[in-house]
């Protein structure tokens, strides 16, 4: 090989860069680059392709930024929720990075002897061992546990850094929500530039969370020009959208320049209890009055609901005060569903659809999966509650998450944009991001590359 | 997949295998693995009915347990078998066709097990009214190179159940426990955590 060619390929390793926005919708971002909030993000348009995209069900973050960095379905990466039950009890717990079945994206391209850094993407909490750097996203409570490698540690600290904003603060007031905000992300920006700067990498992944938190607490304030916190909120995608340009402003042409988001957003009519349905339709029983959570399950209780979208039947020998027989699994499963679909709420149907777990579900894991997930439309937040005692009401929140309205962006600097027919899936975008890197793309992952 | 393999538990009568495979299984199961256990007593109530102790029938038995261990292991499966298996032959024979096997002696000196005569058997056999009884009237073979040796004469059933769980991490049969991911403060937080965003 030549001089020449050495030069000629050094420069051309390929690159990926993605930053993720967590719940930030496709119609969103539409609007904010026709508004004119988003100048960087109208440009970037010019090169690259923005598409609506669908995620996992049930669309919550750590279940889709999981089939995000796996490529894989639910049933196979093992992450169905934030939360989960133990093996053969009703006793909860909260399923972290040790839990997820399959090997992250950086894994498999640190298995091909290129670098990652990956910051802030949820569900990678305790951060493991890779070849690269990794600074782990929600759930994520000890920054020592966060970090990876430990080296990282002192310039994260004179960074300022932070893992999270106090979403206990929306409780408090409004402005010290949004100026925690406002800090926590200044913080994740000056990271994302530092070490972008400063590692080495084949593929870099910057997730920004505060969007999402925003949304729960403010969408209100995002769909109504009238109010109050209606210019917060957009100055605050003011300031993502300079971070998207300090960004894509280093970039060259054979640097793949992503963006995604784990789930849209609209604005909340109701909140909606599984449980509580459930219960008044006889399917489920309480030892208390104002239970905790599903560990006081009654006996003689057939169903039971884990936040969000989540049903499950009380199968004998699956759980331990298990009520019903593998016979009598799949009219139960069908009356319950028939049941839900009749929901209304002023005149209009609460759910869109109730899928049956091997509808949506693929993989060694689908005994552990949810044997209902329903997916509700528009405005009816699905909760998995079990202290309330009224069918739907409303709270603080005014954003919910949305299946359909994620976003993902592709394309090159200086390079036609590319285009994409179908509806990209949230698996996608791994094998996509290989694809990219020139690295081969496992069998077992079930997207498929876009590009 | 958890890669399935076969926990074996010899010993005499009373020694512990049932009480301590059961301890094994819960933890695995807790752990996301599937188990399964063949307990001797239950077996011989269904898959083995109508055998009795002589040496062909024992041996007998413990083929028909290793048959099924040999199935499931294959499938992922832990199987844990819990018999008494006095015959070193043929606990080589059913670990030769399984390959992924772990055998666990279970040695409690004849006194300490017939001292405690949980199912009042030693009693009766003492007094001769049980032919061909292990240990007392029939032989036990001792395994000369088992996985894991527990003495439940000198151990309590929580330290022997500790024994074989490191022994099994060691072996790389089973994944380690998570306990230290959240410790109990932060699995708190945690909770706050979600709750403030209404996921709980
Ligand atoms: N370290 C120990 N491990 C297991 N069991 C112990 C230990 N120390 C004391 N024990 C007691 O010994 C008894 C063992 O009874 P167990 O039924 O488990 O025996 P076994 O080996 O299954 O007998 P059998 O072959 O008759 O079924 C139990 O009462 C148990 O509590
Ligand atoms: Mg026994």
């Amino acid at each position: 090989m030549g001089l020449l060619d050495f030069f000629k390929k050094a420069k051309t390793e390929r690159k990926v860069v993605l930053i993720g926005l967590d719940g930030t919708p496709y119609t969103l971002l539409k609007q904010y680059i026709e508004d004119g909030t988003m100048p960087n993000l109208a440009r970037i348009t010019n090169d690259c392709l923005l598409k609506q995209m669908d995620v996992s069900i049930p669309e919550v973050s750590s279940t889709s930024w999981t089939c995000f960095y796996t490529g894989c379905n639910p049933a196979q990466h093992g992450i169905f929720g934030f939360l989960d039950l133990q093996p053969n009890s009703y006793k909860i717990y909260f399923p972290n990075s040790r839990n997820v079945k399959m090997p992250a994206l950086w894994d498999i391209v640190g298995n091909s002897g290129k670098r990652s850094v990956v910051i802030n993407v949820p569900q990678t909490y305790p951060a493991k061992q890779t070849n690269g750097v990794l600074i782990s996203g929600f759930v994520a409570t000890d920054i020592k546990k966060a970090t990876y490698p430990a080296e990282l540690l002192p310039t994260l600290s004179e960074l300022g850094y932070r893992l999270d904003p106090d979403a206990a603060r929306a409780r408090e007031s409004k402005e010290a929500f949004i100026e925690d905000i406002l800090d926590v992300f200044e913080k994740r920006r000056r990271t994302i530039l530092h070490l972008f700067e400063h590692e080495k990498w084949s593929l870099f992944i910057g997730t920004v969370t505060e969007t999402d938190r925003l949304h729960h607490f403010m969408w209100d304030a995002a769909v109504d020009p009238n109010h109050k916190y209606h210019d917060a909120f957009k100055e605050f995608y003011r300031r993502v959208d300079k971070l998207l340009g300090e960004v894509y402003e280093r970039l060259d042409t054979s640097t793949t320049f992503m963006m995604c988001s784990d789930h849209g957003f609209t604005k909340i009519e109701q909140q909606v209890y599984l449980n509580y349905w459930l219960k008044s339709n006889g399917y489920l029983s309480f030892t208390s009055d104002t239970p905790k959570s599903i560990e006081e399950i009654g006996s003689n209780s057939r169903a039971f609901a884990l936040d969000p979208t989540r049903i499950y039947i009380n199968l004998k020998g699956k759980y331990p005060q298990g009520t019903v027989s593998t016979g009598e699994y799949e009219r139960l499963r069908s009356e319950i569903a028939d049941g839900l679909l009749s929901l209304e709420h002023n005149g209009q149907r609460i759910l869109q659809r109730v899928f049956m777990k091997e509808e949506i579900f693929r993989g060694p894991l689908l005994e552990q999966a949810p044997d209902l997930v329903v997916l509700s439309n528009y405005g009816y937040d699905m909760k998995g509650a079990t202290n309330k005692q009224v069918l739907m009401d409303t709270e603080l929140f005014t954003g919910m998450h949305t299946q359909d309205d994620a976003h993902l962006l592709i394309g090159r600097r200086g390079t036609a944009r590319p285009s994409i027919e179908r509806k990209p899936h949230i698996c996608d975008i791994a094998p996509t991001i290989l694809k990219e890197l020139d690295i081969a793309v496992p069998p077992d992952m079930v997207g498929r590359a876009l590009v | 997949m958890q890669k399935g393999f076969t926990l074996w538990f010899t010993g005499l009568s009373g020694a512990g295998k049932t009480t301590l495979a059961h301890m094994v299984e819960a933890e695995l199961r807790r752990r996301g693995c599937k188990v399964e256990v063949l307990d001797g007593d239950v077996i011989r109530t269904n898959l083995s009915k109508g055998l009795g102790f002589s040496k062909e029938d024992r041996d007998t038995n413990i083929r028909r347990i290793g048959f099924v261990c040999h199935l499931l292991s294959r499938n992922g499966v832990v199987a844990i078998a819990a018999a008494i298996s006095p015959y070193r032959a043929v606990r080589d024979e059913v670990r030769a066709q399984i390959g992924d096997f772990v055998e666990v002696y279970v040695r409690c000196p004849l006194e300490v097990a017939a001292a405690r005569d949980v199912k009042g058997l030693y009693a009766k056999a003492m007094a001769g009214e049980i032919p061909a009884f292990t240990g007392v009237s029939d032989p036990y073979e001792e395994p000369l190179n088992p996985e894991i040796l527990v003495d439940t004469s000198v151990q309590t059933k929580e330290e022997s159940f500790k024994v074989i769980m490191l022994r099994l991490e060691e072996l790389g049969y089973v994944p380690k426990a998570e306990a230290e991911v959240y410790s109990e403060d932060e699995e708190e937080e945690v909770k706050r955590r979600l709750e403030e965003l209404g996921y709980l």
